[in-house]
This record gives C-alpha cells, sequence and structure tokens, in this order.
C-alpha cells in the first residue's frame, strides 16, 4: 500500500510538472497548447542524445535538455502561438495538434519507433516501518514538485515578472495599458511551461520508457489535472494533480487498465458539480 | 449576421429552395458515380460512409461551432451497438442500423447533458476523455463481448435484395442514406432551427436575451449529431463486416477534424469535398509512406493560417474575383462603347 501511495504521488508530481505550463498558457493566452506533449518527448529524447556525451550524468542532461529545449519552445511562442494569440480558441487547437503530429513524425524520424529504457539514475531504495523497498529516486522527484510549487508561488507573488504575468490573468488589456509590452512576459511563462514539461518527462522516463508517443499519454490525463483544477488556477493545478495522480495509482493497482478511464469519472463529476454551482 | 439575409422568411421550406436542394442532391449522386470508375467502387463506397461521418461532425462544428474532440465515440458507438445487435439479437441490416443510429443517439443524449453546458476548451477535452472512457469499455472492459483489440466478426445476413456483398448494392444503398443525411441535414439547418444554432456559433448570450433555450437547441444539435455520426457506423458495420477498437480510437478525431476544415467548414458541400480529399491523400499517402501524419500536420497548419475556408471557400473567392473582374470589364466596355 505505501508502495501505492508513492507512486500515486510520483505520478501526482509528474502531472503538476506537465500540467502547469498547460494552465499558463491557458490562463494567459487562452490557447489549449496540444504541442506541450512534442515538448515533452522531445526533451526525453534530447536526454538520450546527450546522455553519452556527458560520460552518462543525468543532472547534467537533464540541464543540457532543458536548454536545448528552450528555442524549440519560443518558435512555437513566436510563430503559432502568438499569430494565433486573441483569435479562435478552435484554430489554435488545431494549429497546435497540428504541430504535434509533425513533432511525433520527426522523432519517429531521428529516433526510431522503439521505446527505449532509461536506468534509474540513482539505484538506491530506502525502507519506511521496514516493510517494503521503497526507491529513493521517486521520493527526490516529489520532493522536487514541492520545491517546484513553493518556486513558482514566490516567482509569481515577488518577482516583478510574475507580478505582471499575474496581473495580466486578470486583465491582459489593462496590463497592456500600462504601457508593458504583455507578449515579452506571455513568452517568457511559456518557455518557463515548457522546461518544466521538459523536467517532468525526463524524471518519468526512467520510470517508464520513452517512446515517441509518451506524450499523448499523459496529455489527455494533464488535460483533466487542468480541468479539475481549474483553467490558469496555479493551487489548484498542484492538488488536482496529486488528487489524480492517486486516482491513477489506487486505480491501477487493483485494475491497471482502468485508471486512465477512473481520472476522466473523477474529471465529469467534477464538471457536473461545478456546473451547478455556477 | 450575414445569414439574416442570406435565409429566407423562417416559414417553411420554399418550392425554389426545394428545387435547389434535389438538383444539388443529383449533382451529389453524379459526383460520386463519376468518382466510382476513377477509383475502385468499393473505395468510393468507403469515402461515402466517411463524408456522412464529415457532415455530422460539421453540422456540430461548423454550424453550432463547438468543436469536439471526441466525434469517433459516437461513430464507435453505431459501429459496436449494431454489431453486437446483429450477433445476438437479429441479422437483419435494417434493424442492426436502427439500433445502432438509437444507440449513438442514446449515447449522445445522456453524454450531451453534461458537455454541453461546456464551452471551447472544456467542450473539447472533455469530449476526448469521453472517447477514452469508450475506447477503454470497448477495448478492454468488456473484453468478453466484443473481443477487445481482436475485433469481431459482424452477425449481418442479406435480406431481400440487400447483401452487401454485392459491390453494387453496397454502393447503392450507401449513397441513398448519404444522399438522405444530406437531405436531413440541408432542411434542418436552413429552417428556423438552423438559424438558432447558427446564431449560438455567434453569439450564445445574445441568442438566450432573445428568449431561446440554447442548452436545448445544443443538447438537440448534439443528439443528432451523434445519431448521424452512428449512421456512419453502423455502415461501416454493414459494409466491413469486420469491427475492431480502431472505430472508436480518439486518436483518429483529427481525421475527421481535418476534413470539415479542409473542405470548408459549416457548408455540407465543404464536408462532402473535404472527406473525399482526405480519404484520397490518406489512400495515396498511406500507400507510398509509412509516416504521412505530418503531411496532415502541414496542411492543418496551412489550412488554419492561410485558407480559412478550405476548398470550398477558396472557391468562392476565386469566383467572386472572377465576377468583379468580368463586371469591371464589362463596365469598361460599356464606356468604350
Amino acid at each position: 500500500m505505501i508502495q501505492t501511495l508513492l507512486y500515486g504521488l510520483t505520478i501526482g508530481a509528474i502531472l503538476y510538472f506537465f500540467a502547469i505550463g498547460l494552465s499558463i498558457t491557458f490562463g494567459t493566452m487562452q490557447i489549449i497548447n496540444f504541442a506541450h506533449a512534442m515538448i515533452y518527448a522531445l526533451g526525453v529524447y534530447f536526454l538520450i542524445t546527450f546522455m553519452p556525451m556527458l560520460q552518462g550524468s543525468f543532472p547534467l542532461a537533464t540541464l543540457f535538455a532543458i536548454v536545448a529545449v528552450i528555442p524549440v519552445a519560443y518558435l512555437i511562442e513566436r510563430f503559432v502561438i502568438r499569430r494565433l494569440y486573441g483569435e479562435s480558441l478552435d484554430y489554435a487547437m488545431i494549429a497546435t495538434y497540428a504541430l504535434l503530429l509533425i513533432g511525433t513524425d520527426v522523432i519517429k524520424y531521428i529516433w526510431g519507433n522503439t521505446p527505449q529504457p532509461i536506468s534509474d539514475p540513482i539505484g538506491i531504495s530506502f525502507q519506511i516501518f521496514g516493510i517494503e523497498n521503497i526507491p529513493v529516486y521517486r521520493a527526490v522527484i516529489v520532493l522536487m514538485a514541492v520545491a517546484v510549487f513553493v518556486g513558482l508561488r514566490l516567482f509569481f507573488t515577488k518577482s516583478i515578472v510574475g507580478k505582471i504575468v499575474i496581473a495580466a490573468l486578470e486583465d491582459t488589456d489593462g496590463v497592456r495599458c500600462l504601457g508593458l509590452n504583455v507578449d515579452k512576459y506571455f513568452s517568457m511563462v511559456f518557455i518557463l511551461g515548457s522546461a518544466l514539461a521538459v523536467l517532468g518527462g525526463i524524471l518519468y522516463a526512467p520510470i517508464a520508457t520513452a517512446e515517441p508517443y509518451m506524450g499523448h499519454d499523459i496529455l489527455l490525463i494533464a488535460f483533466a489535472v487542468v480541468i479539475v483544477g481549474g483553467m490558469g488556477n496555479l493551487t489548484g493545478t498542484f492538488v488536482s494533480a496529486f488528487l489524480l495522480g492517486m486516482v491513477l495509482a489506487i486505480t491501477g493497482r487493483y485494475w491497471s487498465q482502468a485508471a486512465d478511464t477512473m481520472v476522466f469519472v473523477v474529471m465529469a463529476a467534477v464538471l457536473i458539480f461545478r456546473r451547478s454551482d455556477a | 449576421m450575414s445569414y439574416l439575409t442570406s435565409h429566407s422568411a423562417p416559414s417553411g421550406i420554399s418550392a425554389t429552395k426545394r428545387i435547389t436542394i434535389y438538383r444539388d442532391m443529383v449533382l451529389i449522386a453524379a459526383g460520386f458515380l463519376a468518382l466510382s470508375p476513377l477509383l475502385a467502387m468499393h473505395r468510393v463506397t468507403d469515402f461515402m460512409i466517411f463524408c456522412i461521418f464529415v457532415m455530422s461532425f460539421d453540422l456540430l462544428y461548423g454550424y453550432m461551432g463547438r468543436l469536439s474532440f471526441g466525434q469517433m465515440l459516437y461513430l464507435g458507438t453505431g459501429v459496436y451497438v449494431s454489431t453486437l445487435f446483429s450477433l445476438h439479437f437479429s441479422p437483419n441490416p435494417i434493424l442492426s442500423l436502427m439500433a445502432g443510429v438509437v444507440g449513438g443517439a442514446i449515447v449522445a443524449g445522456i453524454l450531451g447533458l453534461i458537455v454541453v453546458g461546456l464551452d471551447g476548451a472544456s467542450f473539447a477535452l472533455t469530449n476526448l476523455a469521453f472517447n477514452q472512457v469508450g475506447f477503454f469499455l470497448i477495448g478492454s472492459a468488456f473484453q468478453k463481448v466484443t473481443h477487445g483489440e481482436d475485433g469481431i466478426s459482424a452477425g449481418v445476413e442479406p435480406w431481400g435484395f440487400l447483401d452487401f456483398a454485392n459491390e453494387y448494392v453496397a454502393f447503392g444503398f450507401v449513397l441513398l442514406c448519404l444522399l438522405l443525411t444530406f437531405y436531413i441535414l440541408r432542411i434542418l439547418t436552413s429552417s428556423p432551427y438552423g438559424i438558432v444554432i447558427r446564431s449560438i456559433k455567434e453569439n450564445e448570450s445574445r441568442v438566450k436575451f432573445l428568449g431561446y433555450n440554447t442548452f436545448f437547441y445544443k443538447w438537440l444539435t448534439f443528439v443528432l449529431a451523434g445519431a448521424f455520426a452512428a449512421l456512419a457506423g453502423t455502415l461501416y458495420t454493414l459494409y466491413v463486416g469486420f469491427v475492431s477498437p480502431v472505430f472508436i480510437g480518439p486518436l483518429n478525431n483529427v481525421e475527421v477534424i481535418f476534413a470539415a476544415l479542409i473542405g470548408g467548414a459549416g457548408n455540407l458541400f465543404g464536408a462532402l469535398i473535404g472527406g473525399v480529399l482526405f480519404m484520397a491523400m490518406k489512400d495515396s499517402l498511406s500507400t507510398h509512406i509509412t509516416q504521412w501524419e505530418w503531411v496532415l500536420g502541414v496542411l492543418l497548419l496551412v489550412i488554419v493560417f492561410w485558407l480559412r475556408g478550405g476548398v470550398t471557400g477558396l472557391i468562392k473567392t476565386m469566383y467572386n474575383y472572377g465576377k468583379a473582374k468580368m463586371a469591371k470589364r464589362a463596365a469598361v466596355e460599356v464606356e468604350k462603347g
């Protein structure tokens, strides 16, 4: 059972890393970004490429992979998302989905179709209550998610960039009237969100395997996280990520194929109840 | 608010309007008949089934402005309900067809109550989520009944002259269904109901202010779209005879979205042209290159950035441009003369 709980926390942490970018993009630009799944998978493949070059150092390769993804994220933001910003939501969804299709095929073309395993970078387990072996790596992931949550909170409440973004979440035109270049700040948080997604993908890769469709799998669940947590609500995203991570882990323990479905059932329930009080 | 001027008074369908609809139906039938010697007849039958599906999606997206990423669910419901009906109740093709359509409408009616109140992204994604749930139910949960990934053969048997093993009969029957769908949707979308749903696309709160129960109209449209998608699904059952969870796969939703967009959304002719173009493209690309989804991606980007009206929009623009040019030339000649 402890194993299951820890697994839920780990999945929750990964979901948080992934969903935060989606949530920010939706909150600031009202755009649902399917290309996020492409960025997520791309980061993992960059890691696979960089690992041998860096004598197998996982943290260094992670850093390089994140840096390598930044220009890609910038290009997507600058040439696709910003051009569709403020326009119909449908076109933005379709365009980012198109990017996901293209990106997935590019990944397949460069790195091939076969899943590639990545070994646990820490590889030590510890025992709690003397019962089960718990990999240190998973505990580290959960701690990192909490650290990122606290870091983002500080960023959005203390730093000037974060404050501008929060203000723009409330009223974009109002902030623009103050003479601030909102687009620049949106671009920055978009890149931040993409970097976090890459971090999530890389941290998850040793638990699962790297394959071209890994982004597709998490994308739907992450959308459920964003819907349950409230679009653009950063604390809500954090809470719902761990909640749904737990739902995944507990359902998966008893009936692994039903895990995804259970998440959507929870989402539907939340949607129904939320509408009734609106 | 162009629909107020372009559509005559909302008091039934006028005689001239009806004549244009019949003319369009003859044109469509002629078009598909002309296609069948070019491609093979069985492929054109396939194309037509897909076109029915695209029209059902277009009612929801093109006319009412609600983008769903989960329309495959209703196609799949039609496929599986008709298959299971034919195996367990009656091998009659018409009864199986009706069972499939009713099944699709019931599922859409129940889920519609949940999703129709949502808009924009939530609507699209919740539909996708339900599609995923349906895929799971068919593919894993009810494996004993559906045989999961292995697929299942339908038990439809010939009924009178209605034998789907006969290429000509299948072609004729599917064409008939397509024309019927076109006729019903054409009448509906130019009726007062059609004007209300198009107004919902433009501005829902204003329609509400006018006293319309927009929730009901949206729900009705959702059910209709589900029923027609299920019709396409049942035709797959009757025609292909072997079904698998591919028919309900959530990742295939992009195909119908693409088809509706490339033809031109909000236009039944656009849906037909888009359906044919997409299927032709899929056929030719997948035989030449194994990974062809990126082509779809690139074309989608082209549509979104430069070709919002799709092919029908392009034709319309060219036609108007040509007409303006002709008028100009005529004016110049009059001046000269």
